[in-house]
This record gives structure tokens, sequence and C-alpha cells, in this order.
């Protein structure tokens, strides 16, 4: 049972960084209207600028990751303008196909720059505290707490701000916005440096958490794509379900079948919720 | 490797992964799939192959089966297994569509990976099957390389000569006219579901015989073969060559073949090097691949022919 438990806590913990890893996705699909494969590669961006500065160049952790999370929005910024918004009128699909390549052209730089082989940032071992017969780590803590304070910020930001209802007053309606004057480039580029810095963020959690090799990116895309589709490629809150179910289940499925298939079990959600919710979990009925 | 060399590796992959583009230009420029996981189909075609030839298990083999059949059957069972597959996967799926569809073909992509990682019954987990069963042209006195890039060329020859055939065919005005507007389609009685089908299923089929010529050319399958960057790559090849044209489709595909191939023949003096030529070319097929959607020249072109 505490087996069990210990197993559900961790999911908890992966849940929390997958949320980190897909709100920023799911943000650029309902404003910029597209799925950016990218995405995920923006996740290595940050951890490797976290990496260099960190071990490179001998860098605390702390200003590393400051510099890393604003280097990663600026690029998504740049990116943004330069290779999305052109083509912006091609369509959804052209504009997924589009990602596909700028995965590649950031994948590649990053392999160029970086190199293969296993990195660790040079920070203290993590500290593992006990409650209860479960084990959880302070930097697992920080995975969580920057999750909770991440999407609360964000849900606030949209919410409170006169950018923030801007950005979901494109986000319904597109046209109908931009008639009644919202200024669509700048909460474009504000959408690209949010959901590029929360990039940076989760790139970073991952640095602090996990090894780092540069095909990590790419292995985190499948899982954000399984949160972002059941959460129904829309809604903060259900990315929150999303990412703690994704988690959890990945995590506690380790307890009946062979670990390999854990992420696997991302893949089987994503089936299933759209072969018979095709909108997601939270998703309208649109046709 | 000498320029000969440099060109028969060209052909040979650049011939079979054709095949791949066109049964995805079939698909998505025709249909308005996208389908994101037609290495998925390779994979099943290859380890059909594979499967069907391998001697039975013996020793430390972790695989269940292996019939020790002659290569033209397993070349058969390849084609059959790519379109179980794309019975299998598009039946369910291809009501859905756009991004939605992407989604779903890549997570059965990336499923069927998974079961070929972990399941060491099917084909030996992650070793994979080695020293697969393939005709030996040398007995006959033709030359090894030679023959198997012919073989891929034929193989590209025979699909787009057939794709081209069926989209001029009443079949493929049905296709396009669904793919122009499937109410209108719906309205005349055809059902957009069932051609989509239809359509995903023809086009799966010599991507699984593309998969079997594969395994016989390298000998191996094994998961790391077949992993997500194919399906990538033929999406690239194909918007490199434009689209809309099955010579595009080809062309696109030999070229990136090439220029991949020759970035790889060229001698480096490090391992450190050639990690980094790799990326480097990595990095100019994403630019391109970007410039080329952004300004669509082969579009223009072809309707500056037109016009």
């Amino acid at each position: 049972m505490t087996l069990f438990l210990q197993f559900f806590l961790t999911g908890i913990v992966t849940g929390s960084f997958l949320i980190l890893a897909t709100i920023g996705f799911s943000f650029t699909r309902r404003v910029e209207g597209f799925l950016n494969i990218a995405h995920a590669e923006l996740l290595g961006v940050s951890a490797f600028t976290v990496w260099g500065l960190n071990n490179l160049l001998g860098w605390h952790i702390v200003p590393a990751a400051v510099v890393g999370i604003v280097f990663t929005a600026l690029v998504g910024l740049a990116i943004g303008r330069i290779v999305y918004d052109p083509i912006r009128k091609l369509g959804p699909s052209v504009l997924l196909i589009t990602s596909v390549g700028v995965a590649y052209a950031i994948g590649g730089t990053v392999d160029a720059l970086v190199g293969t082989g296993i990195r660790t940032l040079d920070i203290p071992l993590a500290t593992s505290y006990r409650f209860w017969g479960l084990r959880i780590t302070d930097y697992q803590m920080l995975v969580v707490a920057f999750a909770a304070v991440a999407t609360g910020s964000l849900a606030l930001f949209l919410n409170k701000t006169s950018m923030g209802l801007a950005i979901r007053a494109i986000s319904a309606n597109p046209e109908l916005a931009a008639s009644r004057g919202i200024d669509v480039k700048s909460t474009s580029r504000i959408t690209w440096m949010i959901s590029s810095g929360l990039a940076g963020l989760s790139g970073t959690m991952l640095a602090i958490v996990a090894t780092l090799s540069t095909d990590i990116a790419f292995h985190q895309i499948l899982q954000i794509l399984a949160v972002a589709i059941l959460a129904g490629l829309g809604s903060l809150y259900a990315v929150i379900a999303a990412g703690l179910i994704v988690g959890v289940a990945m995590d506690l499925s380790v307890f009946w079948i062979p670990a390999g298939y854990r992420p696997l079990i991302a893949f089987a959600v994503v089936i299933l919720v759209l072969l018979f919710r095709p909108e997601g979990l939270a998703g309208k009925k649109s046709r | 490797m000498t320029l000969y060399s440099l060109i028969l590796t060209t052909l040979t992959f650049g011939a079979m992964f054709s095949v791949l583009t066109l049964s995805l230009n079939l698909q998505y420029a025709r249909g308005g799939m996208i389908n994101f996981g037609t290495v998925a189909y390779f994979a099943a075609g290859a380890y059909a192959y594979a499967i069907f030839t391998q001697e039975p298990p013996s020793g430390l083999d972790q695989y269940a089966f292996g019939f020790g059949l002659p290569w033209y059957l397993g070349f058969l069972a390849a084609g059959v297994a790519s379109l179980l597959f794309a019975l299998v996967t598009g039946w369910p799926t291809l009501r859905l569509r756009g991004e939605y569809l992407a989604l779903t073909t890549f997570a059965f992509a990336e499923v069927l990976h998974s079961f070929l990682l972990n399941e060491r019954r099917i084909g030996n987990g992650s070793v994979g099957l080695s020293n697969v069963e393939r005709p030996d042209p040398t007995l006959i006195g033709l030359n090894d390389m030679l023959t198997y890039a012919m073989a891929a060329v034929a193989l590209m020859l025979v699909t787009a000569f057939f794709f081209h055939r069926l989209l001029k065919s009443p079949f493929g005005r049905t296709v396009d006219a669904i793919h122009d507007d499937e109410i209108a389609a719906q309205a005349i009685g055809k059902d957009g579901a069932r051609i989509r089908l239809q359509v995903f299923v023809i086009s799966a089929i010599p991507i699984g015989f593309a998969g079997a010529l594969y395994a016989m050319t390298t000998t191996l399958v094994s998961p790391a073969l077949f992993t997500a960057e194919i399906t990538f790559f033929v999406w690239i090849a194909l918007a490199l060559g434009g689209e809309k044209t099955i010579l595009g489709a080809i062309l696109g595909t030999l070229a990136l073949v090439f220029f991949q191939e020759a970035v790889g023949s060229i001698p480096f003096e490090s391992v450190r090097a050639a990690q980094i030529a790799a990326s480097v070319e990595e990095v100019v097929t994403g630019i391109l691949f970007i410039i080329v959607l952004r300004w669509q020249p082969w579009e223009k072109l072809s309707r500056r022919a037109k016009a």
C-alpha cells in the first residue's frame, strides 16, 4: 500500500512537471491556433542554456535559471515573429507541419553546440524527506510549487489584466477581436513570450530533476501532446487536470505493467480520448 | 565513398523513401489527411518481412515466431501487414480531421514503436532481428548494390504509375471532389469517410513493400531504425518537392537523401566534427523546410505553367 501511495505521489510530481511543460503549448494552441511541435525543443534550449551557464561558466543555479528562462522566451518570440507570423494565413495544418521544420532546426542547433552524452547540473544532491513512509525530495517539491505558481499567475493574468482579456478575446474569435480594435500583433508577441518563457521554466525544472541529453526534448513532446489532447487543447484548468491524470496514470502503471511501457500509457490516453471524445476532456463539440 | 556508390546509395534509399513520400502525397494533397505515423506502416512491412523469412527462434532468441519462408512470401506479407495496420488504425480515426488525425496517427506509431521495443516476442525487442533473409543477386551474376538500387527504383516507378492511374480514374475524381467540397460530394452519394479510408489503406500497401525492401537492404530490423524521425523526414521531403505532384514528391526525396548521404560521406578528422556536420545538416534541412513552406516556390511555378 505504501508503495502504491509512493507511485501516486511520484505521479503527482510527474503530473506537475507535465502541467508546466504543457501550459505554454496549450496557450499557443489557443491563441495562435496551431500545434507547435517545436515547443518541446524550447525546453531543451532552456535546459542546455542553464547547463552551459552553470557548468561551463560556473554561475550559481539561480541567475543561470533566470537568464535561461529569459533567453528561451526571447528565442520563442523571435521564432514566432520570423517563422510563424508570415505564414499564419496558410492555416493550422501548414503551421503544424512548419513547426516540425522548426523543431529540426532548433534540435540540430542544440546538438551541434552541446554534442552527445549525459549532462548534469552542478547543484547539491536532492535531499529526501519522509512523510508517513513516503519519500519526496526538495527538488520534486520545487517542481510542484512552480507548477502551482505558474498556473496560478497565468490564470490571474488571463482573468484580471486587460492584456489577458485581449488574449482571451483573440482565442475566442480572432476576427471579431481584431475588428474591435485589439492589437493582434502585440498580443501575439506577448503570447510567444509567455508560452516560451513557460517552456523555459519547465526546461530549467527538467535540468534540475533529471539528467540531460540532447534527445530529451523529443521525448517531452510526446507527453506534452498527450496532456494537451486530454485537456481538449484548450482551458488552463483542463490542462491541470489532464497533467495530473497522465502523470499519475504513467507512474501508477508501473505498479501493474513493466516500466518500459510507461511512455505508452500517455499514448493510450491520447488514442482513447480522441476515439471517444474527439474534442478532449473539457472540449465542446464543434462539429 | 566514391561518387558511384554515393549515387547508388542515394538511388536505393531515395527511391525507397520516395514510396513513402508518394503515399503521403496521396493521403495529404489528395485526401486531405495529415498522417504523422507513416513510419509505423513502414515498420509493419519491415517486421512482417523479417518475421516471415526468419529462421525459427533457437537458443537465446527471444522472438516467438520465425517462419523461415522464402523472400517473395515475406515481401507479400509486408504489404498485407501494412494494409492491415492501416485498416486497424484508419477505421476508428478517419472521422477525425486535421491536427487531431495527425496526433492519433502519431500516437499509433509511438505505440507500435513501444511494443516493438518492449515486447521481445515480436521481434527480439531492442536487439531486433539481424541477418534478415534476402535474395542474393550475385548467385545469378548480378551486382548486389546495383540490383537493390534497381529494385527500389522499380518499386518507386510502379507505385508512382499506380497512383497516377488511380488519380486519373473515376475514383481519383471522387477523391478530389471530396477534398474540394465534402458536403457537395455527399449530396451526390459519395461517402467521404469511406473513400478516405480507401485512400488511406491503398496508400499504405506500397509503404509496406518499401519496408520489406529496406529490411532486405539493411538486413536488420530493430526499433531504433523506425523512429518518428522517418515520418518527419518524409514530410520534409514532401514539402521540399512540392506537395501536389508525383514527380515533385520523388525529386524532393531524392534531393534530400542525396544531401544527407553527401554530408555523411565527407571524411571527417574527428568524431566531434562528424557529429557537428550531422547536426548542421539537421538545421539546414529544417530551415529549407521552413523556407519552402513559406514561399511555396513550386506552387507558384506550376501556377505560372498553367496560366
